[in-house]
């Protein structure tokens, strides 16, 4: 893919004074929904930050789509960042909020309006739009700022815990909306530490702990590749002892448990691939398999076999 | 500049002079900028009321006038001062029925005279001239040199251009100019240009306010004729441009400091100390500052004489005047310069709001 799709981050590293925000990060990440895992303080929004501009790399250099953050004119453009911060110039309606910053684009009146009003409406915030933000709740404060971020149609939305703060109904709107954007050939970069909220979102994942990148990818294929922790398999039968004895004539199970209900077998292998062939040959002849699922190739899961369950739902 | 980026300068000088004009917090602004009004209100109210009273004063004792007023002496009894004036239409008694002291006014109408009386003989005599153009303009001068300049206009240029970046970053909310498709240098000058809108508007209005009220107890033909033939008009623009040269200046200089420092008290302290002692500094010295400038601006001096106290005739003291446009290139300069630096640290300023 040519560098002016990719988000491109390279040897970056971040110190404040002696502490430690990111360290060597290199990233060259596709358009789709990218999640940014990791638990408080692993340097999310540092990086995050610093992809934006908002800070400067102590080392390495950032390119979003060919484009510098230290040329704004062009970058911003391009860029839509909805950071973190709670906070909004006073004194504004939700709808001054948006446009003001879109005069900054140099709209005119007429076309800042209908630029603001559009993206108001895709955040279903219109009916509050014309109230001053500092009555809102927390959920249309974090609406309103996505609507800012969303406003001049970005090629990157970058966000930073987007969910926060949101509703059921809310939440699962404005997912609908990040994917509506990653469908257009978008990039959509969220930071998120709630792991589950990221499996359903994501394309593909970076996992972050105390300043580094652990892994990148497609969650599956980073999950292949923890060789150290065999994939766990659930597979529902009625003859699980059956089962279990044709699977140990494999090398690579090394482990099959009976379920408590005695209708299943989880099942551990050094090579899903191939569990998954043995797996067709054996449903197609040998025994009725009702249900397949892996069982630890979540996000969850991988980031417990990589930093540790406690650092993961720190 | 392309237009673009007038465009953009527009943006930004709107939605900052929104915060600069209508926030809550500049309501005090507001206060500083009127606080010389009411001195001045004051002043003409009292000179109009002494007026009255010294008209009617004369009224009553219509043969009173310097020239006798002059022929009073120490020694002299009480029975000689009102044979000579009349009868005092106003006068005040204390001490016992042994010892009494009195004082007798009056007046020509326009000046009032006090005879100091003890135990019915003169002992001293005084006299209190009216109200003129003279007085009025030192008066004003003081009050412009000492308090709206050095006070009002400082604190108040402190306030808002210290809040253009170290209030939004005290607030959180700067990164929505950073992550604009603007450059920082547009920022920068149409926040500085924003202030400068806003207290020119506020501390020019005073000011302008401020010649107009402080000259209300005059007569109206008195007026015009200080107006039009007196300088009156000269020296009221005047006032005027040297307040919105002084906003130039210290909001630059005050711009500057809301992006280099954290704690905006302590630019404020040492600037404030620095442009007190500019008399005492050094030739070189003096000319990195903004009231080495103003003072030669303004268009009446305030006398230095032993009745003026050492740390105001300190800051009174004009050593080495310049030539208005070398004031007003000198000005254009710092300010020029101090934008520029804050233009390029602005380039490298990070959010990192934690840290603040």
């Amino acid at each position: 893919m040519s560098a002016d799709t990719l988000i491109v981050v390279e040897n970056v590293s971040k110190f404040y004074g002696e502490v430690l925000g990111v360290n060597r990060v290199h990233l060259s990440i596709e358009p789709g929904i990218t999640s940014l895992v990791g638990p408080n303080g692993s340097g999310k929004t540092t990086l995050m930050n610093l992809m934006t501009g908002l800070l400067q790399p102590t080392r390495g250099t950032l390119h979003v789509l060919g484009i510098s953050p230290h040329d704004p004119e062009r970058f911003f453009r391009m860029v839509g960042y909805c950071t973190q911060f709670d906070s909004f110039p006073k004194g504004f309606t939700g709808f001054d909020f948006v446009y003001s910053f879109l005069r900054l684009f140099g709209h005119d009146d007429k076309e800042s309006s209908r630029l603001a009003w559009a993206s108001i409406a895709r955040t279903g915030m219109e009916e509050a739009a014309r109230r001053k933000i500092a009555g809102y709740s927390k959920g249309m404060r974090q609406r309103i700022k996505l609507a800012q971020a969303i406003s001049h149609n970005p090629r990157v939305l970058v966000l930073d815990e987007p969910l926060n703060g949101l509703d059921p109904l809310v939440r699962a709107e404005t997912i609908a909306l990040f994917r509506d954007f990653a469908a257009e050939g978008r990039h959509v970069m969220i930071s998120s530490h709630v792991l589950h909220e990221v499996d359903i979102i994501s394309d593909q994942v970076i996992l972050m702990s105390s300043g580094y990148v652990v892994a990148e990818g497609q969650i599956k294929s980073v999950r292949e590749e923890i060789e150290e922790h065999p994939m766990q398999i659930l597979i529902r039968t009625t003859r699980p002892q059956a089962l279990a004895a044709r699977l140990f004539e494999e090398e690579h199970v090394v482990e099959a448990r009976i379920h408590s209900d005695g209708g299943g077998l989880l099942v551990k292998t050094t090579s899903a691939d191939r569990f998954y062939l043995l797996l067709n040959r054996i449903a197609v002849g040998e025994l009725d398999i009702e249900m397949v699922a892996p069982v630890d190739d979540d996000v969850n899961s991988v980031y417990g076999y990589l930093i540790g369950h406690e650092e993961a739902t720190r | 500049m392309n237009a673009m980026w007038l465009k953009q300068l527009g943006a930004v000088i709107r939605l900052e002079i929104r915060k600069s004009f209508f926030s809550k917090r500049s309501l005090w602004i507001y206060l500083l900028a009127l606080a010389p009004l009411g001195i001045f209100g004051g002043h003409a109210l009292e000179v109009k009321l002494n007026r009255e009273r010294r008209v009617e004063m004369s009224r009553q004792t219509p043969g009173v006038s310097v020239e006798k007023w002059r022929r009073i002496e120490e020694g002299a009894t009480r029975e000689f001062v009102v044979e000579l004036l009349g009868p005092p239409p106003s006068s005040a008694r204390r001490g016992s029925s042994r010892r009494v002291r009195e004082t007798l006014r009056y007046s020509d109408g326009s000046s009032e005279f006090f005879v100091y009386l003890r135990d019915g003989v003169v002992t001293s005599t005084n006299m209190r001239e009216g109200c003129d153009f003279g007085q009025d303009l030192i008066i004003f001068a003081g009050v412009f040199q000492f308090f709206f300049l050095r006070v009002a206009v400082f604190f108040g240029c402190v306030f808002v251009f210290i809040n253009l970046f170290r209030g939004e970053m005290l607030d959180k909310s700067l990164h929505y100019y950073f992550l604009a498709p603007v450059r920082r240098e547009i920022v920068v000058l149409g926040k500085y240009l924003a202030g400068l809108v806003a207290t020119v508007v506020v501390f020019g209005t005073s000011s302008a306010l401020q010649s107009m009220v402080m000259n209300l107890h005059y007569d109206p033909a008195v007026l015009e004729q200080y107006l039009t033939s007196g300088g009156g008009w000269r020296h009221a623009f005047s006032y005027v441009g040297v307040t919105a040269l002084a906003c130039a200046g210290y909001g630059s200089v005050f711009l500057a400091s809301g992006i280099v420092l954290r704690n905006p008290l302590i630019p404020a302290v040492v600037i404030e100390i620095w442009e007190s002692i500019n008399g005492l500094l050094p030739s070189l010295l003096r000319k990195f500052s903004v009231i080495y400038y103003l003072k030669s601006l303004c268009p009446v001096d305030v006398p230095v004489d032993r009745s003026v106290p050492p740390p105001l005739a300190l800051m009174a003291l004009n050593v080495e005047p310049v030539a208005p446009f070398v004031a007003v290139l000198g000005l254009v300069a710092v300010a020029g310069a101090l934008l520029l630096m804050a233009s390029f640290k602005a380039r490298r300023l990070e959010i990192n709001y934690g840290s603040e």
